[in-house]
C-alpha cells in the first residue's frame, strides 16, 4: 500500500477555513446586494456603511406599481425559451449529420458554423437592424427570439455534436441491425443517449439569451419588448434619482435564474464548455 | 434460416485492403466461427454480412438473395456486438422489444416473444432493470435475448464473450452453443479467442490480413494445419515450428533430427504439437529453460541452439533449470512446411 495521508482534523479544518473563506469572498457581494434591495432607501448612501439592515419592502413595493416588470420579465421567457426551443429544433438534426454521417467537407461545414460564432455582433448590428426593419419585426419579442436563436445556433449545434461523437457507433449499428432507420436511431436512441449534452446546451444557450444586450437594445426600442437586461439598463428610477434599492432588487431578480441553471447543471457545465474538445 | 455466400469480396479502406478476394459458403443452420488476429479482416467481414460495411468488390449473398445493395435494416440478421450495445434508456424488456417494434411485428405477439427470449437466456428477473444495473454477463445475455427475440435468419456475433471474465466466457460458451442448436439459425461469429473457435465452430475460418488461410472443422484444422500460420496460431501453447534443413529422407536443425518423407529437401519447416512431445528419445536434445507445473500438466520448456521449445509432460514431471534433457516426437505426427510457409508432406 502506498503510504496513507494524513488527513486527519487538523488538516481538513484548515482546508475548511481556506475554502470557506474564499467561499465568503466570492458571496459577499452578492450578498450585500441582495440586502440593498430589501433596505429602505435612506439606509444607503450613507457615510458610515450599516452592516445590519432595516428591512423594508419599499423597492418590491416600488417595482410592482411603477414599473412593468411582469412585462419585461415575460419577454425575457418567451424570447429566451423560444430561442432555445429553435436551437434544440436545428441543432439536433445538424448535431447528429456532423457527428455521424460521411460526407465530403464535413469537418469544414463543423468548423464554419462554430467560427460564425467568433464573428464580433457589433459588425452585423446595422445590417441586422434594417433586416428586421424591412419585415417589419422591430420592437418585437418574435425578433429577439429569431436573434437569440441565431447568435446561439452555432455553440448549440457543437455541444450537442460532441456529446453525439462520444455515444458509441455499435449502439447505433445495432439499432441498424434491429430495423431502425436514421430517424428512429435518432429519436430513439440518440437523443436519450445524449440528453445531459442537449440539456447543458440548452442551459447555456439560455444563460447567452438572458444576457443578449446589444441586439435587445438595437431591436427593442418601446418598453413593448423590453426584456430584463435592457429594462435594467434603463432603469434608474426617472425623476425620482437613482433608485439603489430598487435596481438591486431587479439585478436580483434578473440574475437569479442563471444562478439556479447553473447549479442545477454546473456537473455538466464544464464539459459542455470545452465542447469537445477533450473526448472522453 | 439461410445460407451465407460471399463471392470474390474486397473490402478496401483508401489504399489499405481489409479484405482480399474472400470466397466462403456458409450452410443454412451452420455455426461459423472467422478465427484470426486483430486487424485481419473477421470484423470487416462481418460487417459487411450485416449490410454495416458495403464490399468495394464482390457479391454477398444471404438465401439466394443479392445483399449488395440493400440496407442493413432489411437484411433480417441479428447481431450482437463485443461492447453489447444496449440501449441505455430503456429497460432489458424494451431493449428486447425494440427488434420488434422496429419490424412491425403484431403488438399482441411482444410480450410473449420477450418473455419467451429472456427465459432462454436466463434473465426473467431483470426484465425491468436498465442496462446500466446489469453485470456483464446479464448484459451480454440481454444482448443474446435482444439478438434471438425476432427469430433472424442469420446471427451475426463480434467477440461477444471478450468483455466476460474467463468463468463466465466459459459457461456463456455453452449457453450460445445449445442456443444456436436449439434455434437452428445460421451463425457467424468473430473472435481470436481459438478456445471459442474450437469448443462452437463447426467450421472454423482462419484468417490472416485480409486472406483467409484454411476453412476446415476444429478437428480438421488441428490435426492438418494448411500452413505455418495456422500450424502457429492454433493450440495452446501452439505448434512448435523449427527451421531447418532436409536432405534423404532427414529433416535436421540445430539439436533436432527427425526422419523425413525422403521427397523434401531444402529449407524446410517442422511444425511438432506440444502433446506429441516425450521425455526420453533421440529427436531433440537440448536443455531445460522452464518448467511451468499447472495441476493436471506440466509445460516444459527446452532450450536448442535455435530456439526454445515447449513440451507438455506429465504433470509430475519435474527437473533442474539447465539440466540436459533429451526429447522424442511421435514421428507419426511430424508436419512439413516449405519456404512460403506451406504445408508439404505428413510423415
Amino acid at each position: 500500500m502506498a503510504s496513507v495521508r494524513k488527513s486527519g482534523g487538523d488538516n481538513l479544518l484548515v482546508r475548511y477555513i481556506i475554502l470557506g473563506s474564499w467561499a465568503m469572498v466570492c458571496l459577499v457581494p452578492i450578498l450585500w446586494f441582495l440586502t440593498i434591495g430589501f433596505r429602505p432607501r435612506t439606509e444607503i448612501i450613507v457615510p458610515e456603511p450599516i452592516y445590519w439592515p432595516t428591512w423594508s419592502l419599499d423597492a418590491w413595493r416600488l417595482l410592482v406599481s411603477d414599473w412593468p416588470i411582469a412585462l419585461y420579465l415575460r419577454n425575457s421567457v418567451l424570447a429566451v425559451a423560444g430561442s432555445v426551443l429553435i436551437d434544440l429544433v436545428l441543432a439536433i438534426p445538424a448535431a447528429f449529420a456532423l457527428a455521424r454521417y460521411e460526407f465530403k467537407g464535413r469537418e469544414d461545414i463543423g468548423f464554419y458554423i462554430l467560427s460564425t460564432r467568433m464573428m464580433a455582433p457589433a459588425i452585423v448590428a446595422v445590417p441586422i437592424f434594417f433586416l428586421f426593419k424591412n419585415i417589419g419585426l422591430l420592437d418585437s419579442v418574435w425578433a429577439l427570439m429569431l436573434i437569440y436563436a441565431a447568435i446561439n445556433l452555432s455553440l448549440v449545434t457543437w455541444i450537442i455534436r460532441s456529446y453525439m461523437l462520444d455515444i458509441p457507433k455499435e449502439l447505433e449499428d445495432a439499432a441498424r441491425t434491429d430495423g431502425a432507420d436514421d430517424l428512429t436511431i435518432l429519436w430513439e436512441i440518440m437523443i436519450p443517449a445524449c440528453l445531459p449534452g442537449i440539456i447543458t446546451a440548452a442551459v447555456i444557450a439560455a444563460i447567452f439569451a438572458i444576457n443578449e444586450f446589444l441586439f435587445t437594445l438595437l431591436i427593442a426600442s418601446t418598453s413593448k419588448a423590453y426584456t430584463m437586461s435592457v429594462a435594467l439598463a434603463n432603469f434608474t428610477g426617472g425623476s425620482d434619482g437613482v433608485i439603489y434599492n430598487a435596481i438591486a432588487l431587479v439585478s436580483f431578480i434578473a440574475f437569479a435564474p442563471i444562478l439556479i441553471l447553473v447549479i442545477l447543471i454546473q456537473k455538466h457545465l464544464s464539459r459542455g464548455l470545452t465542447m469537445g474538445a477533450v473526448k472522453g | 434460416m439461410a445460407s451465407i455466400l460471399l463471392k470474390n469480396v474486397v473490402k478496401s479502406f483508401g489504399t489499405f485492403v481489409g479484405v482480399q478476394d474472400m470466397n466462403l459458403d456458409v450452410v443454412d443452420e451452420e455455426f461459423l466461427v472467422l478465427l484470426g488476429p486483430s486487424g485481419c479482416g473477421k470484423t470487416t467481414t462481418m460487417r459487411m454480412i450485416a449490410g454495416l460495411e458495403h464490399p468495394t468488390e464482390g457479391e454477398i449473398r444471404i438465401g439466394d438473395a443479392l445483399m449488395n445493395d440493400i440496407d442493413a435494416r432489411d437484411r433480417d440478421v441479428a447481431m450482437v456486438f463485443q461492447g453489447y450495445a444496449l440501449y441505455p434508456n430503456m429497460s432489458i424488456y424494451e431493449n428486447i422489444r425494440f427488434p420488434l417494434r422496429m419490424r412491425q411485428v403484431p403488438k399482441a405477439k411482444h410480450d410473449d416473444l420477450i418473455r419467451r427470449a429472456a427465459e432462454m437466456v436466463e434473465l426473467g428477473p431483470f426484465l425491468d432493470r436498465k442496462p446500466g444495473a446489469l453485470s456483464g454477463g446479464q448484459r451480454q445475455r440481454a444482448a443474446l435475448a435482444r439478438a434471438i427475440v425476432r427469430q433472424p435468419q442469420v446471427f451475426l456475433m463480434d467477440e461477444p464473450l471478450s468483455n466476460l471474465d474467463a468463468k463466465l466466457r466459459a459457461s456463456m460458451r455453452v449457453q450460445i452453443k445449445h442456443m444456436q442448436r436449439e434455434l437452428k439459425v445460421t451463425t457467424v461469429y468473430v473472435t481470436h479467442d481459438q478456445i471459442e473457435a474450437m469448443t462452437l465452430a463447426d467450421r472454423i475460418v482462419i484468417m490472416n490480413k485480409g486472406v483467409i488461410q484454411q476453412i476446415g472443422t476444429p478437428d480438421d484444422i488441428y490435426s492438418n494445419p494448411a500452413n505455418t500460420f495456422v500450424a502457429g496460431f492454433i493450440g495452446s501453447p501452439p505448434m512448435n515450428l523449427i527451421a531447418g534443413t532436409a536432405q534423404s529422407g532427414t529433416f535436421s536443425s540445430a539439436g533436432v533430427r527427425v526422419p523425413c518423407p525422403a521427397n523434401l529437401s531444402g529449407n524446410i519447416t517442422l511444425g511438432i504439437r506440444p502433446e506429441d512431445c516425450q521425455i526420453g528419445g533421440d529427436n531433440l536434445q537440448g536443455q531445460v529453460y522452464g518448467v511451468e507445473p499447472t495441476g493436471d500438466i506440466t509445460y516444459l520448456t527446452v532450450r536448442t541452439a535455435n530456439k526454445n521449445i515447449e513440451i507438455k509432460a506429465g504433470r509430475e514431471f519435474r527437473a533442474p533449470i539447465d539440466s540436459a534433457i533429451s526429447v522424442g516426437f511421435d514421428t507419426s505426427r511430424l508436419y512439413f512446411f516449405g519456404e512460403d510457409g506451406s504445408r508439404v508432406g505428413v510423415n
